[in-house]
């Protein structure tokens, strides 16, 4: 038997201009994450009805769950335009809700098609009432229910009980393309899923600084951009080798410049693989004032270092709601895994706050690391993460 | 690749004629050795051979030892005994333990705490060894257990149970206790690398493990003087204080192994003091470099020549353990069982400075090491600290 999906669009309704081309990626990004699984996917009104054969409903939900431009989704059932099917429907599913007990619920209908007799408010009505009287151990609650029972008459009559809430934003790539500066962190994978939700095509590019981080701390990088991959539909990673800039700051930055530094060849090294790719900004983890060195005029500094545009979605996120995120996209459990001890060692006990432009940018300049950043990224390592499905999801290891 | 095993006191390269033996044995032995049948009873009798042998290799009775699975086990069975007995003030027992201990006896006994048994913690002085004085100040008429390590397993130091024990029995005396507490010590880096009797250092339990000194894992022994209360029961098996069936293949070849060990132990010692001079002198040569505690010297009265606990400041152990590892040369940072762990408790309690601590390794040789395997760490790791250290 198939199982069928209705599912929900959001914002790509109010983009009128190009609507049809949000649409085609929307469509064509959901077909491709369900390659090799036999399914069809419809777009009518503002629904799109996706249906797959029931033994593939897992790899459907968690595609329509991790999908951008999906705002919900739910398994509906399809069925004649009539009350009394309706009716018998409504019951059929309220029975299963009741039975895994549920005491309460409520109806929410819908009519988008004008022509038929009942309006919204009447159909939920009858079919509340049908169902109070087939279920007597139910009662109504249109404030707390337990159990929601939705009801939409469209060209056919669909009906559902549990609706789950889908990424939102935007399909991917109708924002354009970007490089994420990815670390083993918490943030920067939750920057990653925002604009990635905002329609950014994103890579992902890693700075391994062997032997001061190990093996184990480039497969969490990897892990977390699968993790990504999921939203995201794939993910292309770049890891740049960083040990030389690494000693070259120790050797010849000034101690509380260190972290500073650091962060400027980084987004010197950003801006060069984003140019060699061909893509159009640079996307960053920074938080303002998470830590000491996340300042203004050290955003300022370091940004100076490409001329895309650098976007921070977290800059003015507080950590709390950055770690909420991280935990409901299945990243925080691999980011505070212990491997690193490289930001330990290098990290100054006083880090210069607030860099002064003119006079950084002097000092910066003339230590001559522009050599060294380009024998880097000429140098980057580049692995194509496939989309990985319901089974491909990484885990942390138990500890 | 060049490999250069510098990792014994994590586990030691197995005695291989023994191994394979005991394989032979497991294929023959196979019957129950609590079975009545004359296989069983074959069994049986190759177990108590064990016993008896590896009773001769530290000096002991053969009803003196009980097998176990290892070390871990051991000191789990004498800690958790605390739990049989209250004392006769009607007080919580408390049981006085070195702050240096490894984790099977450490982790143990912050457990015993959440349990109403109270640790107190001696801590040794900046040379990693534990005063006898420091441990009877903490004993008292409620004391249940004494437990010091014979041989830390991440600087080397060697400590002085005889007299530690002798002072911890005195202070329980002064304060009216009516059995002086059970003095236990996790003897695993001590068997077979130091002289060790434990009847003659007035120990009343010690635990050993196999894999340390070229025998099989998951085998053990306990040497009970006293008897104790186990807290874990079963099937009776070995007086009852370690259920479970007989690992009597691992019995045997730890038997076999710990016997061999202790034969040749003053021939494997003399040479590890010439490794351990010739590492120490090395590393004077890195500049910077240093061993744990400073000042250490190379002579093997105070400390293990097979364990050398070294710094290069500046470079995280981790790191440092890292990339030896890939130029072929296995070392630890301390503990392997603590990998991971960011804290280094044993170093910490000794006063070592954080910035030592964090660029600790620990360098463990054993009875196959040979010079030119000290040499080439010494060349490596220099090599790496000059380039991946502080600049200079």
């Amino acid at each position: 038997m198939d199982s069928l999906y209705l599912i929900k669009i959001g914002e790509i309704n109010l983009k009128d201009g190009n609507q049809a081309e949000f649409v085609a990626r929307l469509k064509r990004d959901i077909k491709r994450r369900l390659r090799g699984i036999p399914s069809t996917l419809e777009a009518k009104e503002a629904r799109y009805y996706l249906s797959v054969p029931a033994e593939f409903d897992e790899y459907a939900e968690f595609a329509l769950s991790r999908t951008p431009g999906v705002n919900g989704w739910a398994k509906a059932r399809r069925c004649a335009k009539d009350m009394a099917t309706v009716r018998q429907l409504a019951i059929e599913l309220m029975r299963e809700k009741a039975s895994a007990g549920a005491k309460s619920f409520k109806v929410e209908a819908r009519r988008s098609d004008k022509s038929f007799p009942l309006g919204s408010y009447d159909i939920a009505r009858e079919l509340g009432g049908a169902v109070l009287e087939a279920l007597p151990e139910l009662r109504v609650d249109v404030h707390a229910p337990e159990a929601l029972l939705y009801v939409e008459i469209r060209e056919q009559a669909y009906v559902y009980t549990d609706g789950q809430k889908g990424v939102r934003g935007l399909p991917v790539g109708s924002g354009g393309t970007g490089l994420l500066m990815l670390s083993g962190g918490i943030d920067s994978p939750v920057a990653g899923y925002r604009m990635i939700s905002r329609g950014l095509a994103l890579e992902s590019l890693y700075f391994h600084s062997y032997p001061y981080t190990s093996q184990e701390a480039w497969n969490k990088v990897r892990d977390l951009a699968v993790v990504l991959a999921s939203f995201q539909g794939g993910m292309t990673m770049h890891t740049a080798s960083f040990t030389e800039l690494q000693l070259k700051i120790r050797k010849d930055a000034p101690e509380d410049r260190a972290t500073l530094y650091l962060r400027a060849c980084m987004v010197m090294a950003a801006d060069m693989v984003a140019k060699k790719r061909g893509l159009n900004c640079v996307v960053s983890g920074e938080s303002l004032g998470q830590v000491a060195s996340q300042t203004a005029e050290n955003m300022r500094f370091t940004g100076s270092y490409s001329d895309f545009a650098i976007l921070r979605p977290l800059a003015g996120t507080d950590k709390e709601d950055t770690v909420r995120t991280a935990r409901e996209i299945g990243s925080f459990e691999l980011s505070i895994l212990p491997y690193e001890d490289c930001c330990v060692l290098f990290s100054p006990k006083h880090p210069v706050l607030k860099a002064r432009y003119e006079s950084e940018k002097a000092a910066f300049d003339s230590l001559g690391f522009r050599e060294l950043v380009a024998a880097s990224v000429d140098a980057i390592e580049t692995i194509e993460l496939d989309y990985p499905g319901p089974k491909g999801l990484p885990k942390a290891p138990r500890r | 690749m060049n490999t250069c095993y510098l990792d014994w006191a994590a586990s030691a390269p197995p005695y291989e004629d023994i191994l394979r033996a005991s394989v032979d044995l497991a294929l023959e032995r196979y019957a129950n050795t609590s079975s009545g049948h004359p296989a069983g009873k074959a069994a049986a009798a190759s177990l108590e051979e064990a016993r008896a042998l590896f009773a001769g290799a530290i000096g002991a009775a053969a009803e003196e030892i009980v097998f176990t699975s290892g070390g871990s086990e051991s000191d789990a069975i004498i800690l958790l005994s605390a739990l049989n007995r209250r004392p006769p003030s009607g007080k919580a027992f408390n049981i006085v333990l070195s702050a240096v201990e490894h984790s099977a006896v450490y982790a143990q006994a912050m457990q015993l705490a959440r349990l109403g048994v109270e640790p107190r913690l001696a801590k040794p002085g900046p040379d990693g060894i534990v005063r006898p004085e420091g441990v009877a100040a903490l004993v008292d008429a409620d004391t249940a257990i004494v437990t010091v390590m014979a041989v830390n397993n991440e600087t080397g130091a060697i400590q002085p149970l005889k007299a530690i024990g002798e002072a911890a029995r005195a202070a329980a005396a002064a304060s009216g206790a009516r059995r002086p507490p059970l003095f236990y010590s996790d003897a695993v880096q001590a068997l077979g690398k130091i002289a060790f009797k434990p009847g003659e250092l007035g120990l009343d339990a010690a635990g050993f493990s196999a894999h340390k000194l070229g025998g099989p894992r998951g085998i053990g022994a306990l040497w009970l003087k006293r008897p104790i209360e186990p807290l874990a029961c079963g099937g009776g098996q070995e007086r009852g204080i370690r259920a479970g069936t007989h690992n009597l293949a691992g019995a045997w070849a730890f038997a076999r192994a710990a016997d061999r060990a202790v034969a040749g132990l003053d021939e494997a010692r003399a040479a590890a003091i010439e490794l351990e001079r010739r590492l120490v002198e090395g590393l004077a040569r890195i500049p910077g470099a240093t061993v744990i505690p400073r000042g250490r010297r190379p002579d093997g009265a105070d400390y293990s020549p097979f364990i050398v606990s070294i710094a290069f400041p500046g470079l995280g152990g981790e790191t440092m353990e890292r990339a030896l590892g890939d130029l072929g040369v296995a070392v630890s940072t301390g503990s392997a069982c603590s990998h991971g762990a960011k804290e280094r408790r044993v170093l910490a309690a000794m006063g070592v400075s954080a910035a030592d601590s964090f660029a600790a390794i620990r360098v463990s040789t054993g009875r196959a090491t040979n010079a030119a395997e000290i040499d080439f760490f010494l060349e490596r790791a220099a090599e790496l600290y000059g380039r991946y250290g502080p600049a200079r």
